[in-house]
């Protein structure tokens, strides 16, 4: 990644519906609500929106074309990604380079999943990307009953255990974190205090996954306004601009919920003993170093992807993350705070969004409670190696 | 015996030979007739050295558990019965990783690790799943 695309983007607007479980809202009543709360915030008409970035479509989800009838839009620039949580940071990366490219003015990133709605979906009868004849690619293999997301995070744990000596009780710091910054969200759909007890507590679902690893089945919309950075400062937000991006990796030595070298699916070869090079141009793109980094923010679906996350961008080194993770230091107030609205695990499954959002209203000031104090430089990364930092 | 009413696997021109010879008791894996390497899952195209000229080899049917899990959740109804068992990842003598269940081995004894060999189970008239265990002897 080079540092042309350097501060070209911002973020001018956010909003997000009402989060909560089984919402008698259709998907598109809940991304209207978003809709509508992003263009006020941001001091936009709907006019104003000739691009939209769709991350989840359709049933989910909604797609491009749903969006555009429905809200009365005419759109000159789309792009739509695959029903899975990877595509958020592409979904945001590509209105980027649509505005900085001059492609559109204005991209909205629709996001709204109805999980409650559509539980089937992943994991269940119906989850027919499972049956992909070269493996799903959570490692989903329904004849041997082996399905949903969480499989693939539950076999990528299960040996980094092996391999470090991690345990259950050390992976319950990281939903532990998450639940105590979702306490200082009054719109995190789970706010009841949990302790690392309780986390022991909850059932087992996919060994060494309890249900506390899991990320809440919700629903909810959240939608990102992205438009070049010339035209964000006329515009009445303080702008959020996207400083440096680097993409996803893919390849044989790479598995969705796993670091290269952990030894998942055809994954090869030793771990590399400190961050690879190509994991770290976010850094050289953005001109800031991982030491200026206030806050992580990452899709945290079930638990051990923060620990990947954290070992994938040197947070720390491999096999440490479990110890890393300890005694608050991703909580409320801690050292690197992670997912400070309560992430996928506490506040809502709105694929990331809710939490790109969260970053836009900490680098503003708007964060109440959780304010990170004089936040300047947040970053968005994920267990697959994408990435986004944000500045104000 | 009443009707298999669990999932069964999608069969495509580049999958075919291993479900065929899983039916026959065999198993047999994609390997490059130019630079040997084996690979999974099944493709058209060596992943290694890029060529066209892709075989089919019996392997050695046995190999280590490089992760496990086991599930205790009912995803699928047809499932519900046989809650807990145990999924994992079996790295193979000849150096790919199949994902298959582990069968007669309490959950105690699961590790990464463990020795396991293939056993073949007939389930319908036309489709028979590989399992493993672990390895005796
Ligand atoms: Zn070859």
């Amino acid at each position: 990644m080079s540092e042309a695309l350097r501060d070209k983007a911002a973020i001018v607007g956010i909003g997000t519906s009402k989060f909560g479980r089984h919402l008698p809202e259709s998907q598109l009543a809940l991304a209207a609500q978003a809709f509508k709360a992003a263009l006020a915030d941001a001091g936009l008409e709907r006019g104003d929106i000739d691009g939209l970035s769709i991350h989840i479509g359709w049933p989910l989800g909604v797609d491009y074309d749903q969006v555009a009838q429905a809200f009365g839009l005419e759109i000159d620039f789309v792009n739509q990604a695959w029903t899975h949580g990877r595509f958020v940071t592409g979904s945001l990366q590509t209105a980027a380079m649509a505005v900085a490219c001059g492609m559109a003015r204005v991209v909205a990133c629709v996001n709204v999943l109805s999980f409650t709605r559509e539980r089937d979906i992943l994991g269940g009868p119906h989850d027919f990307e499972g049956y992909r004849e070269t493996g799903g690619t959570h490692a989903e293999t329904p004849h041997y009953g082996l399905t949903a997301p969480a499989g693939g995070a539950a076999l990528a744990m299960q040996r980094y255990m092996a391999l470090y000596g991690a345990t259950g009780a050390e992976l319950a710091a990281v939903p532990v974190a998450l639940r105590a910054h979702a306490r200082l969200n009054p719109k995190a759909v789970m706010r009841k205090p949990m302790s690392v007890a309780d986390h022991q507590a909850s059932r087992m679902v996919v060994d060494p996954l309890r249900l506390f690893d899991c990320c809440i089945v919700s629903d909810g919309a959240a939608v990102v306004l992205v438009t070049a950075a010339e035209r964000a400062r006329d515009l009445g937000q303080r702008p959020v601009y996207i400083a440096g991006m680097q993409g996803m990796a893919a390849g044989r030595n790479e598995f969705i919920f796993a670091p290269p070298g952990l030894g998942i699916n055809q994954q090869s070869g030793p771990r590399p003993a400190s961050a690879a090079a190509r994991d770290l141009a976010v850094y050289r793109s953005a001109g800031i170093p991982r030491e200026a980094i206030q806050g992580l923010y990452t899709y945290d679906a079930f638990s051990p992807l923060v620990l990947f996350v954290l070992e994938r961008f040197g947070f720390c080194a491999p096999g440490e993350a479990a110890a890393f993770v300890q005694e608050g230091r991703i909580g409320p107030g801690g050292a690197l705070p992670v997912n400070t609205s309560g992430g996928l695990l506490s506040e809502a499954h709105v694929a990331g969004w809710n939490s790109l959002c969260e970053m836009v209203r900490q680098l503003r000031g708007e964060a109440g409670t959780r304010q990170i104090a004089d936040a300047r430089a947040l970053q968005w990364a994920t267990a697959w190696g994408d990435s986004v930092i944000l500045r104000n | 015996m009443g009707a298999y009413e669990k999932p069964t696997p999608r069969i495509n021109p580049d999958n075919a030979r291993f479900w065929e010879s899983a039916h026959e008791g065999v198993l047999r894996l994609p390997r490059c007739g130019d630079c040997a390497a084996w690979h999974w899952p099944p493709g058209p195209i060596c992943p290694a050295c890029f060529s066209e000229r892709i075989g089919w080899e019996e392997a050695q049917g046995h190999g280590t558990v490089s992760t496990w899990t086991v599930v205790h959740q009912d995803w699928f109804p047809a499932f519900k019965a046989d809650i807990p068992y145990t999924v994992a990842q079996i790295e193979l003598a000849e150096g790919v990783r199949l994902t298959a269940d582990i069968v007669e081995c309490p959950a105690d004894k699961l590790r990464v690790g463990l020795p396991v060999e293939i056993v073949f189970d007939r389930v319908t008239e036309t489709l028979t799943l590989p399992r493993f265990r672990p390895r005796r002897g």
